[in-house]
């Protein structure tokens, strides 16, 4: 018997008692059974090999020599195991009993005892265990239970003399206590922002860690076509308070001059459009670095003017910006407006106390942890103490951080509002029922002792008389929107100003479906509601107290707490019925934004409009829970995407390539792609380099535009048959290869209107079925000469496009957009039903590379031989040309850096993005999917300008705009039909 | 989207013009609004299944414009397939449809515009009628 044998037979044996050998089988008993009356111990069946072990009967031993017996033996037995046959002619009972008697209580002795390491349920079957039976001994059989019942208590003793000490001081009561779960709720509000809705989103929705806030993505229901239905056909809510606002303060005119350095008119609209500067409208704009328009951009910002106060020149701004965009904006503005003295934040006692205490406390509470004992008494005096207060607002800055800086030479302000503002986004045709079922316009209060000063500010302005008129006008405005019936009915972006009750005093009982009512739409007065249909809201409307900081402050500070709400409901004489009189702390003053809808394209125009509702910070929670007891759903980060992609807008930072927000979104994708790739066992991954797929996690788009250019810029656009042209595009890639090219300019998007408007008007199908010709005036049709003059100015442009796939195929992110050959274009005149034609699959030669390192690390430093060529025609003699050129200094960069060399993608010097595949690539998609709305897949995406003029040119005019789409992990080719928007 | 030109009493400036969706009241079950972008068929069969699955004694035919055309079609084609037992009433009315007009120069000077068109629709009642 080995080593190992006896070990496994010692462990077996180890809860045996140790006088006692158990016989393998009954007639070893039987063959005892002789000898037991009058030599105890001479028939004891006894295993000639267990001589090693301690525990061997002593009455066994003498027995050693008997071959024919059997014990405790495994396996195969040299003697072939043979028994005697002889029978006991008699058996003396008294005997045999006694012979037994150790052996029977050494058995009831070990069935009792149980080891350490079964529990009592590990007896029972299968089928009788019950889910935390080890928890609850009463899922337990009842005859089990007493036996459970001392485990336990015996093995909590034994946890509980280590453990003690810890879970005293984190039970779980004293941790859930009020104020320690907001100590705690401050602790980790230190890194990221919370929003105001964090806790309830935290409950419903997978949260991230974005751009400095916790946000959350998706809910974790499912409910995708639920919102799309919502934002479709009713109302989707967003907390969009990440959102961060910048406000300019200061004279009209500067503002205007320092402002206008950062965009350009041949983009659209200006901060100066005469209806935003009145303050009617909210304005969206493209911002650049200061003077350095077609290049250089920033990103999309949204800005709002105060309406003018009378004979004042003095203006306010805000503009509304992403967080990522926020870090380069603000010192962009600090520099055109020379506001570079900061302005420190007054030291307001009332304020820092609070947040003193909230940063100080959690620093105690480590220090108390070593003296178990005394903790609870020290968090009990803590409490007695100015208790700890919300954050509200931005938690991570410190308290010495300026947000306010203030020029000297031309009076500008600039301030930080960051998170000073709630902003809650409604998408979709009922919200404006929503809000109407929602808020309600605030009721003056008249009994208010004049003489007695208060530090409220709405019993300040019902004395007022001028403000009264215009809350009144305000409220009468706000009650025509019950009249119309679908948000897009109104002016894009127009602003209403308005003071309303605080909607928890209004809060229905239980979750309702906000609905138009006819009733009440025909109560409205139809003129009233032409008016506002056609002009919008009149300029004074459009004032808001929210503007100003006092009256902000003053709000937020006042705000009735949630228990001190419920004690006055429960002191209402009719339960659920309205709290009256309103107190006076319930009056908020808010802003209403409309948003547009799609205003691109012919199809599901003005899809998606919406309300964007401006709260002072502190009362998020107060209009959610209102809010989501209308029935509206709820999005995430997600929505918000699949919102814009169904708009046909680009989303910020996904589509802005150009933008150092999107380069960095860029960056951070292509890791986390690339991460979840490598997740993958490598058989399991795709393999890109087979499906001709050069960047499948993040778009060259420097490389693509430099290509195209080159290309282009060799003859590429002298009129020749596609099949030359591609020919020549070939060539020209290669020895682009080969030639350092000049110091690249930087690619740009195309965001001046007329080139863009020009370009549309060139992809449209001039000729096709349901398409009426286009009537744009004096637009050149599209030539050589228009085409050379055009890319002199935009050869090193991408321009933003909208794909949609008329037959088959989603389109996925990064998915490849190419040119079709002329042979193509004509199966699908002759065949609609082909799907579109098939790339060849690409061979993989880094493969053999990887595998021939991993054998043997030291020969892979040596040059390999030259790759195998991809199958196919065309592909052949790009990958010939290619690797000629880059054979031989390829090998040594890649055994360099031999370590990068992933599986199934290309290492870092890319080949020619342009034609390494058999058709021509001119862009890629940024973010894709089956568009609901459409009801087929749709895309959008960018491609390189020169490269699409190229294709347009060879096309005809029944296929303009006709382009081939190919998702990363398929080798199927679709047809796609681009459109730009303008 | 089309670009037009207005010609104003200063000078003339292009103008985008924008059409905002038409005003539409709240939709009962039995409101069919005809469109020129589903198959005719599509829109034939669901009227049918409302008024022989669904249940419904009377549906209501909207068209508006160039729709028109398509919705007495449609009623009509209901009528012949039911043998004569159901009914037209048919209603016109004209929609006041709104269109906003964008300059695309980005000058102060332009504002954006709205106005009014009229446009014609019929509704079209198909029932059974009543016993008596």
């Amino acid at each position: 018997m080995s080593a190992a044998k006896v070990k496994m037979r010692e462990k077996k044996m180890r809860n045996q008692p140790a006088s006692v050998q158990y016989p393998s089988s009954s007639s070893n008993v039987e063959s005892s059974t002789q000898n037991g009356a009058d030599a105890p111990g001479t028939g004891k069946n006894a295993d000639p090999l267990k001589g090693g072990l301690s525990e061997v009967h002593p009455s066994t031993e003498r027995q050693k020599k008997t071959p024919h017996q059997s014990g405790w033996v495994r396996g195969h037995h040299k003697d072939g195991g043979g028994y005697t046959k002889e029978m006991p002619k008699y058996v003396t009972a008294g005997a045999f009993a006694r012979a037994r008697a150790a052996e029977v209580s050494a058995m009831l002795k070990a069935v009792r005892k149980t080891t350490s390491s079964s529990r009592v349920f590990e007896a029972l079957p299968k089928h009788m265990r019950r889910r935390a039976m080890s928890h609850n001994t009463k899922r337990l059989p009842h005859r089990l239970r007493e036996v459970a019942n001392r485990m336990r208590e015996k093995g909590l003793q034994a946890g509980s003399k280590k453990k003690k000490e810890q879970a005293k001081s984190k039970s779980r009561k004293a941790r859930r206590r009020h104020g320690n779960l907001l100590l705690e709720f401050n602790r980790r509000q230190r890194k990221n922002i919370w929003l105001e809705t964090h806790i309830w989103h935290a409950k419903r929705f997978h949260m991230v860690k974005k751009w400095g806030y916790c946000l959350g993505d998706r809910p974790t229901y499912k409910c995708y076509r639920a919102c799309y239905r919502a934002m479709s056909s009713h109302c989707l809510l967003q907390d969009l308070s990440y959102y961060c606002c910048i406000e300019l303060q200061g004279d009209e005119d500067k503002l205007l001059a320092a402002l206008s350095q950062l965009t350009s008119k041949e983009a659209g609209p200006t901060f100066a459009a005469a209806l935003c500067l009145s303050g009617r409208r909210q304005g969206s704009v493209m911002v650049y670095r200061a003077g350095w328009y077609p290049s250089q951009p920033l990103g999309p910002v949204t800005f709002l003017w105060r309406p003018r106060t009378q004979g004042s020149v003095h203006r306010q701004l805000w503009i509304w910006a992403h967080p990522t965009l926020k870090q380069d904006l603000l010192p962009e503005l600090q520099t055109v407006c020379q506001c570079c003295e900061a302005v420190l934040p007054p030291a307001a006692p009332v304020e820092v106390n609070p947040t003193l205490e909230a940063e100080s406390e959690p620093e105690n509470t480590p220090e108390a942890k070593p003296v178990p004992g005394t903790k609870r008494k020290r968090s009990c005096k803590d409490a007695t103490g100015p208790p700890a207060k919300k954050i509200l607002g931005d938690g991570t800055r410190l308290r010495s951080t300026p947000v306010s800086w203030r020029s000297s030479s031309n009076g500008i302000v600039i301030n930080d509002l960051t998170m000073e503002i709630v902003r809650y986004r409604l998408i979709g045709p009922q919200s404006h029922s929503v809000l109407v079922d929602t808020l309600e316009a605030a009721t003056g209060c008249d009994e208010v002792p004049k003489s007695q000063t208060c530090s409220l500010w709405w019993p300040q302005h019902c004395s007022d008389e001028a403000k009264m008129t215009l809350h009144q006008q305000q409220a009468d405005i706000f009650n025509i929107l019950k009249g119309i019936y679908s948000t897009a009915e109104l002016p894009s972006g127009t602003v209403l100003g308005l003071t309303v009750d605080d909607p928890r005093l209004t809060l229905p009982r239980k979750r309702v479906k906000a609905l138009p009512c006819v009733k009440q739409a025909q109560e409205v007065d139809e003129e009233k509601r032409r008016k506002l249909m056609l002009e919008g809201v009149p300029e004074p409307c459009c004032q808001s107290f929210i503007w100003e900081q006092s009256v902000r402050d003053n709000v937020t500070d006042n705000k009735i707490s949630e228990q001190e709400l419920n004690r006055m409901r429960s002191e209402v004489l009719v339960p659920g019925s309205r709290l009256s009189p309103t107190p006076l702390q319930g009056r908020v003053p808010i802003l209403l934004v409309e948003q547009p809808g799609k205003q691109v394209g012919h199809e599901m125009s003005s899809w998606g409009a919406g309300w964007d509702l401006l709260l002072p910070k502190g009362w998020g929670m107060a209009f959610w829970i209102p809010l989501v007891y209308r029935g509206v759903r709820i999005g995430g980060l997600n929505m918000s995407l699949k919102h814009s992609q169904n708009k046909a807008a680009p989303h910020f930072p996904r589509d802005y390539p150009d933008c150092p927000a999107g380069m960095r979104f860029q960056e951070e994708q292509e890791a986390e792609l690339l991460n979840k790739f490598k997740r993958h066992p490598p058989a399991k991954r795709t393999n890109y380099i087979k499906h001709g797929c050069v960047a499948p996690f993040c778009c060259p788009w420097q490389q693509l535009a430099e290509e195209w250019e080159i290309i282009v810029r060799e003859g590429g656009t002298q009129t020749r048959t596609t099949a030359q042209a591609d020919a020549v595009t070939e060539e020209r890639t290669s020895q682009q290869a080969i030639s350092i090219t000049k110091p690249p300019s930087r690619f740009t998007v195309l965001r001046n209107r007329k080139a863009l408007k020009l370009l549309s008007a060139w992809c449209r199908p001039t000729t096709s079925k349901g398409q009426r010709p286009c009537r744009v005036g004096e637009l050149p049709p599209i030539s050589c000469e228009a085409v050379t003059s055009f890319l002199s100015a935009h050869a090193m442009s991408l321009v933003w496009v909208h794909v949609s796939l008329p037959s088959k195929g989603k389109p996925e992110y990064h998915a490849m957009l190419c040119v079709p050959t002329p042979d193509d274009l004509k199966a699908l005149g002759n065949r609609q039903g082909t799907g579109g034609p098939q790339e060849p699959p690409h061979r993989d030669h880094f493969k053999g590379r990887i595998k021939r390192r991993k054998k043997d690390p030291k020969k892979a430093a040596t040059p390999s031989v030259t790759p195998d060529k991809p199958d196919g025609k065309k592909a052949d003699l790009i990958f010939a040309s290619d690797l000629d050129t880059n054979a031989s200094k390829d090998p040594k960069s890649f055994s360099e850096s031999s370590s990068d060399l992933v599986l199934g993608l290309w290492p870092d010097p890319l080949p020619s993005v342009a034609s390494h595949c058999s058709r021509v690539t001119v862009g890629w998609v940024t973010q894709g999917d089956f568009s609901m709305s459409a009801g087929c897949g749709e895309a959008l995406g960018f491609v390189s300008v020169a490269g699409l003029l190229n294709t347009l040119l060879n096309q005809t005019s029944e296929h303009k705009g006709k382009l081939l789409l190919r998702n990363p992990t398929s080798l199927h080719y679709r047809f796609a039909k681009i459109n730009i928007e303008v | 989207m089309r670009t037009i030109f207005l010609f104003q009493e200063s000078s003339s400036l292009p103008y985008t013009l924008r059409k905002r969706l038409p005003r539409k009241l709240p939709k009962r079950r039995n409101d069919v609004y005809v469109n020129m972008k589903t198959d005719f068929r599509a829109q034939l069969a669901r009227c049918q299944k409302l008024l022989e699955g669904g249940g419904h004694r009377e549906i209501c035919v909207h068209g508006l414009g160039l729709a028109i055309n398509r919705a007495i079609n449609i009623a009509l084609q209901l009528q012949a397939s039911s043998q004569g037992a159901l009914q037209l009433a048919a209603n016109t009315s004209t929609v006041e449809l709104v269109d906003d007009l964008e300059p695309e120069d980005p000058d102060e000077a332009g504002e954006p515009m709205t106005r009014t068109r009229n446009n014609s629709a019929i509704h079209i009642k198909v029932f059974y009628p009543d016993a008596q």
